[in-house]
Order: C-alpha cells, then structure tokens, then sequence
C-alpha cells in the first residue's frame, strides 16, 4: 500500500505491481500528483501548480516501468538562459562549441576553463551515481556485510591519488563562490552557474557545502570530451503526460490507485505496520505500506506518538525543513519578447533566471536567513509551453516561474495580504525588465508562498527539497542521521517521498529505491 | 589543478588582461603592458553564438569553388573541406607532386613581453631557449601532475615576441601559468590563415613564384616571404613526412595567396586536398592529434586517460638542461617508471581498408585504435593506438575488422604489430638544400 499517488509513490507503486505484488494507492486529493499536479490557471492553460515543471525520470527508471508504452516522451531542452539586471546574459548550450563561443562572449580564458570543469563535474558525477541507484545502507545484511560495505568506500578514498581527494573534498566541502573561483574568472558566467545549483537549496553562495549542488545537472549526462552544457529535460505534454504514464503503468500491471481516501491513522500492532485507517473511519489491512510524505508528516501525523519507538520523534523533530521559495503560475496571452536575447535563443525553452551577481545572491540568502520579504530574490522562470505547444491555447503561453529565498514565515509575523501583492509587483517588475511589456499580456497571475503549499499539498514548511539537502542529512543521513535509505525503525514502514535517500535531485529515484528495498527484504524473508 | 604555482584569479587578471590603459598614441610594441585594441583579436559579426553549428575559415569561398564533392567537416568550430575531389587523387598529388591545405582552424597564441622566453621555458617540457628567431620547434606542455596537457609548434617571431600553435584551445592554462611573468597572452586564432603547401614539388613551386634562395631555408626554420604581392610568413614544417611548407598569413590575404598558388601550380600537378587527406598523411608520418589519440589531462574524465609525455611521444626525456618547468618535479619522479598506456603506431593484415577499433592481445583487450587508415605508402592498414604497456612489445596482437556484404556483416581477425617507425617518412623531408627538382 502506497500513501500518496505523487511522481515517487507512483514510481514505487509501479515497480511494486510489476513484481507481482497487490498495490494499492491512496491520495486524498481527487487527482494524482501531489506537488507535481497539474494545474489549469486558466482555461486551456495547463501548468504544475507547485513545480517549476522541468526534469525528467532517469533513463533507467523510465525503462523499467515501460512508460515510453504508456505515451511517456521526454523533449531534450538546451540549457538555460540567466539575465542580468545590466542586460547581460549567459547562454548554456548543448554544443561544445557553441557554448564555448558563448563563454568567450563574457571572457575567452573562461571558454577553455569550460574544459577542465567539465571534466571535475563528470568525474563527481561517476562518482556519485551508483551511491544514488542504491539504497544508502544496506537495508538486511548481517554487521559483516555493513562492515564490507564501509571497508570498500575507504579503499576507495585511500586509492585516490591526493591531488583527486583534494578536490573531491573541495566539491563536498567548499562554498560554491570559492568553488568557481578556482575555474572562472567571468562574475557573469559564475552567477550563471552559481544561480542553477542554488535553486531549491537553503544554501546560498557563500555557506560551505553550497559547491557540491552543482553536480546535479550532471547525473545523466554522457561524457565525451568536447560536449558543452548539460541538457534540461521536459516530458513531453508537461507533469500532466508524465503522470499519465505512471498511472497508466501502474494500472497495467494490476495496481490500483483509489482517490478521494486519506489516510489518517497506520495501523500498529507488536511494532509492525499492519495498515491504514482513512478519514471515513474505514481500515484496510496492509503487509507494506509506504509513505510518499515527507519524513515529518509520516511519523508525526499518520502514527499516535507513544506507539513510535522511544527517541523516534525527537530525532524526527529536528530534521530541517524550511520554505526557501514560492511559486508563481502566470498565464501569458502571447510570446514575451525579450529583447535583450538574441532572437531565437534555443536555451530560452531550458529556462530563464533572472539573477544578480554572486553578492547579490548572497544578499538574498541573508534576506532569507533574516527572514526579510524578498528584495531581491532570484528568479527562475521556465515557459514550458515553448518547447510543448500542447500546454496552452495556439499562440499563448504559461510560465512558471520558483522564487527562490522567500521565507516561510516573516520576521515580523506572518504573510499580509499587502506583502503578498508586493511579492507579486517585485516578480512582475523583474519579468518587465527582461521582457518590457509583459504585464499587459498576463492573463491570470497567482502566488503560492511556502506556507500555502504547507497548507494546501501538506508538505511540512512547503520545503520542496523534502528536508535540508545538507550532508548532514544527506546519503546515510536522510531521512535522519542512523536511518538512511527507505527502511523506518518500524518493521514493514517505508518512505518513498524524498526525504528518503537520494532526495529530490534525482525525480522519481526515492520511489525506486524503497521499492528495490521492499522486494530485497521480502526475499530475505521469503 | 596542480600547476606548480597556483594562480589567484584577481592577481592573474591584473597582470595579462586588464591593463591600465595607456593612450593610444603611445603604443610601445616592446612593452607587454601597452594597450592593444582588444578588436583586433575579436572574431567579427555580431551575430549570437548559436547563429552557425560551425564558422567559416578566410578561405572559404576558395574551397568551396574548388569541393567537387561537396563533403565537408567540423573542425574545431569551422567548417572545412573533407576531400575535394577524391582521397586517392589528392594522396597522389601530395606524394607526387604538392598538395594545398586550409589549415587555419588551427589555434594560435601569441606570447610576448621580457619574460616570454621564461615563461615558455617554464610552461614547456623542451627545451626551448636555444630557440633561435625565425626557427620553430615542437613543444610539449603537461599539468602539474605531469601529464599531457597539449602539444603544438612554437615559433620564436622576435626577441620577445612568440607563436604557439595548438590543435586545442588552452588559453586558461597558459594565463594561469603566466603568474608572476610579465608576459601577453592572446589568443590571434582569428586572424591568422595558415596555408600547407606540402609535397616533393613544394620548394619548387615556391620558387616559380618567385621566392629566390627557398630551397636554403632549413627545416624548422621561417622567413617572410611574398606570394602574388602578399606578405606570407613561410616556415618549413607540416605533418606529412614529407618536404613542405606552412604559411602563415593575414585571415585578408589568404584568398589571393590560395589562388596565386593554385593558379600557379596546378600545371605542375598542385592539388587542393581535404581534411581527410590531412588525417591520413598525419597517419602515416606518425604524429598523434589531440584530442583524437590522446586526450588533455582537462579533458580526460576517466584519470586513467591521462598519459605522460612519454607514453604519446617515445623518444622524449627530460633535457639534462632543463630547470623548473609544470608538470618536472612529477615527471622527473616518474623517471624509470614505464607509463600503464602508450600510444604506439600499428600496421595492420588485409589487403584492402578496414573499419576496427578494439586491439586485442591473444583474444584479450589490451587497447584501442584511435585513428586508422589505409596506408598506400605500406600497402596496408595503420593505426594509432593506446596500448596496455604490456601488450607493446608482445607477439599475437591482433584486432576485430569488420567488413559489410549487402546486408551482412563479416567480422574478420587481422593479425597487428607494432611499427617501429613512422609508414612514411621521407629524406626530402630534412634535405638542406631543399631539393627544387625531385
């Protein structure tokens, strides 16, 4: 049984089905998705109403459940475009060559540095693959097995030759300001790196560990030696396609997915999970259930807190999770212009930010510490219907669009009406400076502050990281220190949500993981 | 990154590319801190990045009027002929007569200022201070850690005043490790076209048109010279294993310098001739590509596929002469250690040209072919390779050939070995004087 019909849930739930298991999945909302949903801001303008929308499910995973059967295409978007309040910009493009031509636009040492950091990102993220296809600790398995498992990753720290640990370190440990120093010299070309791996993260440039988030974009990229930047992925008819094939897989193979049913209690009993009771007071029976909450919400809200083993909720109490962004949907009644790009730039389809230098963005993670109201937030915007004219009527557009450093809750108390509005005019007025005249072409505009998506999707602070992506709670660490993987100190509870090993950077690998780590521990039974 | 000084970004900028800006009319050519007019080094067009795939080299107008074929290749973002008529055509023309190439995609560096010669001496491998003005050696560079970044021609135009000539772009490198000299780094890629005229009638066809005393320019050496009224820096050099000439001359130029020579020399058997001709005459005097048969330390993601210099090029050491240079204190502690790879030239069985990557040593893989060929100079397939240094001096190499039939595929083990030196070398090529009649 899977709670929660989100991108992860049904992930899990689909491989689940296609092992032969009886998969039910619960939601209480009356359509799939969780914070992926689809959302209609106006007639015929479709958009993920909590998501900025683009990302796509790893190959493997996509392969594994058969969606490109159910309908699933994924379209290979260029990078991303960030535009700089003095007019300047910096393209990311898939050719080596053109994206090399288009760092010399800013400094032509910086077009050949490209090589060498290119080079340190693919080396990380070999590295780091496997970690994330598996689960981050053995599930079963005897203290020998553990123990192997540690001894093979200190052989592999004591082969490294120094000059390889030393910078393997300085990607886990230093702030990514220091971290680019070290390959550009461009202030564009770093706030446009910079500005990429800073969102969804409560790091900014200059907090140690901020440099390993730029390793992200570079999970599924294939290595040869030229190649320019990583590209964005986007399913093709936005989440909505996306979700479609998952429910679609999921069904095929037998799953149900049952909608309108929350879940409002799990069942205990001789600390093993038995199942679910929903809010008509109905109870199901379980062997499994699977949570796709976050860490918080599936332990404090689904259990009563004296059946939880004893220290269970404070460690889950202290795991972080705070709102770094809101979300604005916008519905646009024709193509903006952006007359300080050239025409036709292909990375606009990857996404737009509109992002100060690296101090600015420093600035707006202060804000953000200090829990100020945005003034200068980073903004990164994405009109899926360019690259997927089947999002929105002919010739109109949807952009959606995450600013990134907004608190949950104020420093003066909570969210007015007023500050809402002025977030919304801060948001439109940086829209206006790229393209002028964009606010006469926005047909419907709404605002979603961390606290609304708490309200509305239950996501514990609208964190949608799912918890901090710090190391502390990252790998063996996530969901919280001494627990990392899908498993939970109570027998046949599982979570699929990203909070679970590896978190949200890898869509749809959390689901996987808990349900490779289900059938593992059913054959260790079997 | 391990140079053996560390840059820090602000000082670097401050030292080579931001100058404080002198007035124009005061331009000193021997002070490496005058202002030069950053334009002259701009590739024109304001057109966006993503506007062309690929550029066009000065000479483009020129190889397309002369491509029978049409059938034309990316070369480090230009665009560039891969054979204009026919590749047996143009190997005859250049084993028997000359061949012309368009070889401006080349990447070229100008490095000046008083402490040039320091500086070179520090960045590369070689030795370079016996370089003489106007002679030109080939030169090595490695990172820290002692391996191959590039290699490429360094020419000494003056005193002060060099040109480095790379397949690949390094300009990071070579302004991180300028730290600390007074010395310009440029990249002038842009504005140089570079013209091989390569072949046995080369000397020849440079004196029909007038070069007086050609034939005593030595190998490694240059000097200006004129073709149809056009100042041409000509320097005798060129990866074919043959007698040639490289000629260097502004990107405005090259056109009518293209088209004096061809119109002078195809009655005595020039040819214009392609990329692949380029690749195959490079093949067969043994000289490696980077990028291609070896990759940058910067490139290479798997570390293993970094190589020591002297895994690429087997005769180098480390000049007894040579002081502190990148990349020496790892390389001098490498010294008797033999490389895990090596790149080795192969001859290959079969009669005809095959397509083959993977080289096995008794049915096991011990390396890979880079580039390959059919050799009419051997009668045979060649190949650069990286090799399993055990599988170097081995009996019963061998590699997987495949061949197409209609719709079927014939997979066929061709017997290898390791060439001891290059399919084609010829004595014209280092011949003083340089002979006029072959």
């Amino acid at each position: 049984m899977v709670i929660g019909a989100g991108l992860n849930g049904l992930v899990a739930a689909a491989y689940l089905a296609r092992a032969g298991l009886d998969v039910l999945v619960l939601d209480r909302a009356s359509a799939p998705g969780g914070i992926a949903m689809p959302h209609e801001i106006a007639p015929g303008f479709l958009l993920p109403r909590y998501m900025l929308g683009s990302g796509g499910l790893p190959p493997r995973i996509a392969a594994d459940l058969d969606l490109a059967r159910h309908g699933l295409r994924f379209i290979r978007a260029e990078g991303s475009v960030t535009c700089f309040p003095d007019g300047a910009y910096v393209a990311s493009y898939r050719d080596g060559v053109i994206h090399r031509r288009e760092l010399a636009r800013h400094s032509r040492r910086d077009a050949d540095a490209w090589t060498r950091y290119r080079r340190d990102m693919l080396r990380a993220a070999r590295g780091l693959a496997p970690l994330l296809s598996r689960a981050a600790s053995a599930p079963s398995g005897g203290i020998l097995a553990r123990l192997r498992a540690r001894l093979a990753l200190a052989d592999r720290l004591a082969e490294a030759p120094p000059a390889e640990l030393a910078s393997m370190l300085g990607l886990w440990t230093l702030p990514l300001s220091d971290y680019l120093d070290d390959y550009f010299e461009a202030p564009a070309i770093k706030a446009h790196l910079a500005a990429a791996a800073l969102m969804g993260g409560t790091l900014g440039p200059s907090s140690p560990m901020s440099a390993s988030r730029l390793i992200w974009p570079w999970l599924s990229e294939a290595g040869d030696a030229t190649g320019g930047a990583p590209d964005t992925l986007m399913p093709q008819g936005g989440s909505v396609a996306l979700l479609h094939a998952l429910t679609a897989a999921v069904q095929a193979s037998g799953g149900k997915i049952r909608l309108d049913a929350e879940v409002t209690d799990v069942l205990i009993k001789d600390r093993k999970v038995r199942g679910v009771e929903l809010a008509n007071g109905e109870t199901i029976g379980a062997g499994v259930v699977l949570s796709g909450l976050d860490v918080k919400r599936s332990f404090l809200s689904l259990f009563r807190w004296k059946d939880l083993p004893q220290g269970l909720v404070e460690r889950v109490g202290r795991v972080r999770m705070k709102g770094v962004a809101a979300k604005v949907n916008i519905a646009l009644d024709a193509m903006p212009e952006f007359p300080g790009l050239p025409e036709g730039c292909p990375s606009l389809g990857g996404g737009l930010r509109l992002a100060g230098t690296i101090p600015a963005m420093d600035r707006a993670f202060t804000d953000w510490r200090e829990r100020m109201p945005p003034r200068d937030p980073v903004i990164d915007v994405l009109i899926p219907s360019i690259a997927d004219p089947s999002l929105a009527p002919a010739g109109k557009h949807v952009l959606s669009a995450v600013v990134q450093f907004v608190p949950g809750e104020l420093h003066d108390g909570a969210w007015t009406g007023e500050r809402r509005d002025a977030l919304r005019d801060l948001v439109t007025a940086r829209l206006a400076e790229v393209s002028p005249g964009i606010e006469t072409r926005m047909l419907a505009c709404e605002v979603l502050l961390p606290g609304d998506i708490e309200n509305e999707m239950g996501l514990t602070g609208g964190d949608f990281a799912y918890g901090e992506t710090t190391l502390d709670q990252f790998f063996v660490n996530r969901p919280f220190p001494g627990q990392g993987g899908a498993s939970t100190p109570l027998r046949n509870f599982y979570l699929c949500s990203p909070s679970a090993h590896p978190g949200p950077f890898v869509m749809g690998a959390p689901g996987a993981n808990a349900a490779a780590e289900v059938l593992a521990a059913r054959k260790g039974r079997a | 990154m391990t140079p053996d000084s560390f840059p820090r970004p602000e000082e670097q900028q401050s030292e080579t590319l931001h100058e404080e800006a002198v007035p124009v009319n005061s331009v000193d050519p021997a002070d490496e801190r005058a202002e030069v007019d950053p334009s002259l080094f701009e590739e024109e067009s304001g057109e966006p990045p993503f506007a062309r795939a690929v550029r066009t080299t000065p000479l483009h107008l020129e190889t397309a009027a002369e491509s029978r074929t049409n059938l034309w290749t990316a070369w480090n973002g230009y665009t560039v002929p891969q054979i204009f008529t026919d590749l047996g055509d143009e190997y005859r023309a250049l084993r028997g007569a000359a061949a012309l190439m368009d070889l401006s995609p080349l990447v070229k560096y100008r490095i000046s200022g008083r402490d040039a010669l320091a500086y070179l001496e520090r960045l590369c491998a070689v030795p370079v201070g016996s370089l003489e003005v106007d002679r030109l050696r080939h030169v090595i560079f490695c990172e820290g850690s002692g391996m191959v970044l590039g290699d490429g021609l360094l020419f000494r135009l003056a005193a002060d005043d060099y040109r480095l000539v790379t397949e690949e772009t390094h300009l990071a490198w070579l302004i991180d490790s300028a730290e600390g000299f007074r010395v310009r780094v440029e990249d002038v890629s842009a504005t140089l076209a570079v013209l091989a005229l390569q072949g046995p009638l080369s000397a020849f066809l440079l004196a029909e048109l007038g070069c007086d005393d050609i034939e005593t320019l030595d190998p490694f050496a240059a000097r200006w010279i004129s073709i149809g009224g056009m100042p041409v820096y000509a320097s005798r050099s060129g990866a074919t294993g043959d007698l040639g000439y490289e000629l260097w001359c502004d990107a405005e130029d090259a056109p009518h310098v293209w088209r004096t020579l061809l119109g002078k020399g195809a009655t005595f058997g020039l040819r214009p001739a392609g990329f692949a001709l380029r690749e195959l005459a490079r093949l067969e005097a043994g000289h490696p590509r980077a990028g291609v048969d070896y990759l940058s330390a910067f490139a290479a993601i798997d570390p293993a596929d970094a190589l020591p210099p002297a895994a690429i090029w087997p005769g180098f050491t480390i000049a007894p002469s040579k002081g502190l240079f990148n990349g020496g204190s790892a390389l001098r502690a490498m010294h008797g250690t033999e490389p895990a790879r090596r790149l080795v030239r192969l001859a290959v069985g079969g009669l005809e040209p095959a397509r083959f990557a993977s080289v096995s040593l008794n049915g096991e893989p011990a390396g890979l072919a880079t580039t390959t060929g059919f050799s009419p100079a051997l009668g045979a397939n060649i190949a650069l390779a990286v090799l399993a240094n055990g599988a170097v001096g081995a009996a019963g190499l061998s590699v997987l050939a495949e061949r197409r039939e209609g719709l079927s595929v014939v997979e066929t083990r061709l017997p290898a070995q390791v060439l001891l030196g290059p399919a084609f070398s010829h004595r014209r090529r280092l011949a003083v004087p340089a002979g006029l009649r072959p």
